[in-house]
């Protein structure tokens, strides 16, 4: 379960400052964040991430307190275990996709003592195998395919036991007819792990497929939040203009 | 040719160089992330500061280190009177004049370098659990090496032919802090033509290798690295 309720004003170059203010909860399921460029979709990524941190308020993991102005705790980035996933993948272009999940493993907690250490390359292989791209494991992202980099970069997150994942419209950079079937791997990845997916994207359909809760955005602000046919087809003409 | 004037600059040429190269990577490369990255006050400032011995007469730098470090200078008189040591007309010296000489040479390059990284794979590393100290040592710097590199060679050249500020604080003794261009100036003014040519040409091949190695690697694109 993810809670998040802030503020954190905006002082963008070009446009004039707005205040975002997004609260809502997702549960253990994929929850679509909606709304045209420039609602801050991705800053509420961020902030939820730690990259941003927000002027007030609080956000939350389950019992895990990422953030909260109030008893001025702030975890960092890197002890959040939230899984960032790019638009446009973000693989490190001088590292193999083997090597680019075996980046994100997480090594054994420390203190357990006998436990075997991970061998980071066989977890690689692994879930590079859970998402069917083995075969890419020795290759360099500029020869891999939208569709097999972003399974890549699934692996990656997945490598790094994420509590929260965060995907930041995944399949804009990917060609349309391997679309569908990433969503349904998506879909199937955030069945096995059970933990809360926060997905960004301005396409209507897609936010029907694979939301289970859309939390709609606008300027800023949470205009309506509720089943995907629900908040989306009363808005829908106007958001599906609002954008290209 | 069997000839201490010409194989004794050549040599602490060598030491003076590789010495400053080293030095100026280290911290250009530090001062470049920096400048980069980090906000704070003064960050203009310390670039402006950096930046100067590029548009100032190399004698001006020279000057400011001599007020900076000399014998009975700013900070180098505490240090002599605690030590009796001082950097001048010592071949540390020299190797100070040419590090502080391609410092902004190495700072712009790799600055540059490092700001045109795309922070999605910084951001991208640090949720993956990732220390800021890992992120810069595996990300950050893998990919900004085509400009670390050329900012290294830059770095060498400019440190290899430095004279004016070297002259300042360093001297000109042969065998002590006597480097290339120095002795090519003597050499010159001694009238001893054979060997200012010798230098000359050795300074001349290396710098056209310089050239050659930094249009290589700032032009080099290549997808797989």
């Amino acid at each position: 379960m993810l809670h998040v309720d802030i503020k954190k004003r905006l002082t963008s170059g070009k446009s004039e400052a707005f205040t975002l203010h997004v609260n809502f909860t997702a549960a253990d399921e994929t929850t679509v964040l909606f709304g045209p460029s420039g609602s801050g979709k991705t800053t509420t990524l961020r902030l939820i991430a730690g990259v941003l941190t927000p002027d007030e308020g609080s956000i939350k993991v389950g019992e895990r307190i990422f953030f909260d102005s109030e008893r001025n705790l702030n975890l960092s980035v890197q002890r959040r275990r939230v899984g960032y996933v790019f638009q446009d993948y973000a693989l490190f272009p001088h590292l193999t996709a083997e090597q680019n999940v075996a980046y994100g493993v997480r090594p054994g907690e420390n203190g357990n003592n006998g436990q075997r250490k991970i061998n980071k390359r066989e977890r690689a292989r692994e879930l590079l195998s859970l998402l069917r791209v083995e075969h890419t494991a020795k290759r360099h992202p500029a020869q891999l395919s939208g569709g097999e980099s972003q399974r890549v970069a699934l692996a990656r997150t997945l490598a790094s036991e994420p509590t929260v994942m965060l995907l930041d419209e995944p399949l804009s950079a990917v060609d349309v007819k391997t679309r569908e079937q990433l969503l349904m791997e998506i879909r199937d990845v955030q069945r096995s792990t059970n933990i809360p997916f926060l997905y960004v994207t301005h396409n209507p359909a897609e936010a029907i497929k694979i939301g289970a809760h859309v939390v709609l955005l606008d300027q800023g602000c949470v205009v309506r939040r509720g089943r995907p046919e629900a908040v989306l087809s009363v808005s829908g003409d106007r958001n599906e203009a609002s954008d290209h | 040719m069997n000839d201490a004037a010409f194989w004794e600059p050549l040599k602490l040429s060598l030491i003076v160089v590789g010495s400053a190269t080293v030095i100026v990577s280290v911290v250009g490369i530090g001062l470049a992330f920096v400048l980069a990255k980090r906000q704070f006050q003064g960050r203009e400032l310390l670039d402006a500061v950096v930046t100067l011995p590029l548009v100032l007469p190399p004698t001006v730098t020279g000057y400011y280190l001599i007020v900076l470090l000399g014998r009975r200078g700013l900070v180098g008189g505490y240090l002599y009177d605690a030590t009796g040591w001082t950097v001048s007309f010592t071949w540390q010296a020299a190797v100070l004049a040419a590090s502080v000489m391609a410092l902004p040479l190495m700072v712009k390059s790799a600055r540059a370098a490092i700001e045109s990284i795309d922070d999605r794979y910084e951001i991208a590393s640090y949720t993956l659990g990732k220390s800021e100290w890992e992120t810069f040592f595996r990300i950050t710097l893998p990919l900004a090496r085509r400009g670390i590199y050329a900012g290294v060679v830059l770095s060498f050249a400019r440190a290899l032919g430095e004279f004016g500020a070297t002259l300042m604080i360093a001297g000109n003794i042969p065998g002590r802090t006597q480097t290339m261009p120095l002795a090519i100036y003597e050499a010159v003014a001694a009238g001893e033509e054979r060997r200012a040519q010798a230098l000359a040409l050795v300074l001349t091949g290396v710098s056209i290798v310089a050239v050659y190695l930094t249009n290589k690697l700032s032009n080099a694109r290549s997808p797989v690295f």
